[in-house]
């Protein structure tokens, strides 16, 4: 499961190699493939393959920042419920929940059309369910025997996290971020896909841009498609085996 | 099942206030987006006190509120009535969420009781669920709009003519959606019936020759798999905001695009509120399936 992790460092990486620039073009529009441009031009005459080079980097990138945020918010949350056992401070990411994701992410780009919007809207709609996980993970923890003895030892809030409860729980939450991820990559994608995008070149935005002239120059379309769905199976493949090997953990 | 009813209710209530406010907290201003960026601040201000904009957000709350409770969703910032704008679009959406929940409801129960004993049908399922919607919407257009030709790429159906008259623009959204819905409901109800499949009494039932899938795996699996559908069903309507957009599909999900971008906040008001509100309802539904299909439930209230 390695090649998941060298695709993620190779998609971060991968800008610096592209032979041409994102945004100048370099031909006649919906030029077929050559040797030159494997996989031909946009509607503008842009390379498809350095536009799809470029547009890892932010994706991979934007992605990550918003998992890791979304779950460090959810946990915060999650492990604060199991501990204090005060259920309503679950009650408004509760709320954020019944809203479809989609609908979070067009209301927080419209509030704030930038890459902070960006990973912050990708993040609410990320963090219950990673609240969720965390709870539950905790809430099995928190009643155990040796928990309770550092409690009536009167061990302050830090021990019973850092050498308690985290390193039992730590496997789950670590577990939730990657199917966090798989998420990110599809509302991120999505974002590009619905013109909310932050880079010029993100594989959302080359989606739509590609969709009219498909029957001209389906490469446009059929690269950037394939890239999204590549990355999305490939890191829901990665998440699912991180989670059965932590599902053990607890036990 | 009563204080059920009215928890329903109340969420809806507040589900309400937070859709209103949540909405008017939006950038982008109705008065502007009505008259112009050439409007003098005398006309901005006087089409303001018009609209009865300058007042405070709880009375217009709760006028819109009373407006609802009689059917009247306001005004949208194109000056056209809110329920005229929506009466095609709902009914689309409804339809092809309709048709795609008809196909799905024995197609996931078939391949998800399959996908228990079959790793070839659960993998499948997961590389389904891991493609993002829309990717997988224009993999179809690539498929069998652009290579094949089978279907067309774009849903031109004109204003006030039904979907129903245009079949061959329906085949791509519903196969689509379908898709969707699919990957997540083959995954519930194949893990569902795996744990039943490794129970002992399944076991039993086995060495003595009684056919295990329809006395004792459906009947276990069904009160799960009816509150899938549920879900599925109203997130075909929600979640299909990004397939109806690959497809130019006139429905609500299209239209939410639009009204957001534009600015036009009586519209959106008034999906999300659609929206959620028949989220809220399939989860009562559910409540009542899960209790109607489960005895041990049933007896012990």
């Amino acid at each position: 499961m390695k090649w998941v992790l060298a695709l993620v460092a190779g998609l971060i990486a991968l800008p610096s190699f592209a032979p041409h620039s994102a945004t100048k073009p370099i031909g006649a529009p919906y030029s077929w493939p050559t040797w030159a441009m494997p996989f031909g031009t946009d509607h503008l005459g842009r390379d498809v393959l350095s536009r799809m080079l470029h547009g890892g980097r932010p994706l991979v990138l934007t992605s990550l920042a918003a998992a890791a945020a979304g779950v460090l918010l959810g946990a915060a949350v999650g492990l604060a419920v199991a501990l204090t056992k005060r259920q309503m401070l679950m009650w408004p990411l509760d709320a954020i929940a019944a809203v479809p994701p989609t609908l979070v992410l067009l209301l927080t780009l419209t509030a704030m059309p930038d890459r902070t919007g960006l990973v912050l809207a990708v993040a609410i709609a990320g963090a219950p369910l990673a609240a969720r996980v965390t709870q539950a993970a905790a809430a099995q923890v928190v009643g155990r025997a040796h928990v309770e003895i550092a409690i009536a030892r009167g061990e302050n809030w830090a021990w019973l996290l850092g050498r308690e409860i985290l390193p039992l729980v730590g496997g789950t939450v670590l577990a939730d971020a990657g199917m966090r991820f798989v998420s990110s990559v599809h509302l991120v994608a999505a974002a590009g896909f619905l013109g909310l995008s932050v880079s010029d070149s993100d594989w959302g935005l080359l989606i739509v841009e590609a969709l009219p002239g498909a029957p001209l120059q389906p490469w446009a379309l059929l690269v950037p498609v394939l890239g999204v769905a590549l990355l999305a199976v490939s890191s829901n493949l990665f998440a699912d085996r991180v989670a059965r090997r932590s599902r053990g953990m607890l036990g | 099942m009563i204080t059920r009813l009215a928890t329903g209710a109340a969420l809806l209530a507040v589900l309400s206030f937070l859709v209103f406010v949540g909405v008017e907290l939006l950038p982008g201003d109705p008065v502007t987006t009505r008259l112009g960026p050439t409007a003098t601040p005398e006309r901005v201000e006087a089409a303001r006190h018009q609209l009865g904009l300058d007042r405070p957000v709880l009375v217009r709350y709760g006028e819109w509120a009373s407006g609802l409770l009689s059917g009247d969703l306001g005004r949208s910032a194109t000056g056209k009535p809110v329920s005229e704008m929506l009466a095609d679009r709902v009914g689309n959406s409804a339809l092809l969420a309709g048709i795609s929940l008809t196909l799905l409801i024995p197609l996931s129960l078939g391949l998800g009781l399959l996908a228990a004993t079959r790793r070839v049908v659960s993998a499948g399922a997961l590389v389904l669920a891991s493609v993002p919607e829309f990717v997988l919407a224009v993999g179809a257009v690539l498929l069998f709009a652009i290579t094949l030709r089978w279907f067309p790429a774009v849903s031109l159906i004109p204003a006030g003519s039904s979907p129903l008259a245009h079949p061959s623009a329906l085949v791509l959204p519903v196969l689509s959606l379908l898709a969707v819905g699919m990957a997540y409901a083959i995954r519930v109800i194949s893990s569902a019936a795996s744990t039943v499949l490794r129970s002992p009494h399944v076991e039993f039932m086995r060495l003595n020759g009684i056919p295990v899938l329809r006395t004792a795996v459906i009947p276990a699996v069904l009160p799960v798999a009816v509150q899938v559908w549920l879900v599925t069903g109203v997130s075909l309507v929600g979640g299909g905001v990004l397939v109806e957009k690959v497809f130019g599909y006139p429905g609500i999900g299209e239209l939410l695009v639009v009204s957001v971008q534009s600015g036009d906040l009586p519209v959106v008001q008034a999906l999300v509120l659609i929206l959620g509100g028949a989220m809220l309802l399939a989860l009562l539904l559910a409540d009542i399936a899960i209790r109607f299909l489960t005895p041990r439930l049933r007896t012990a209230s």
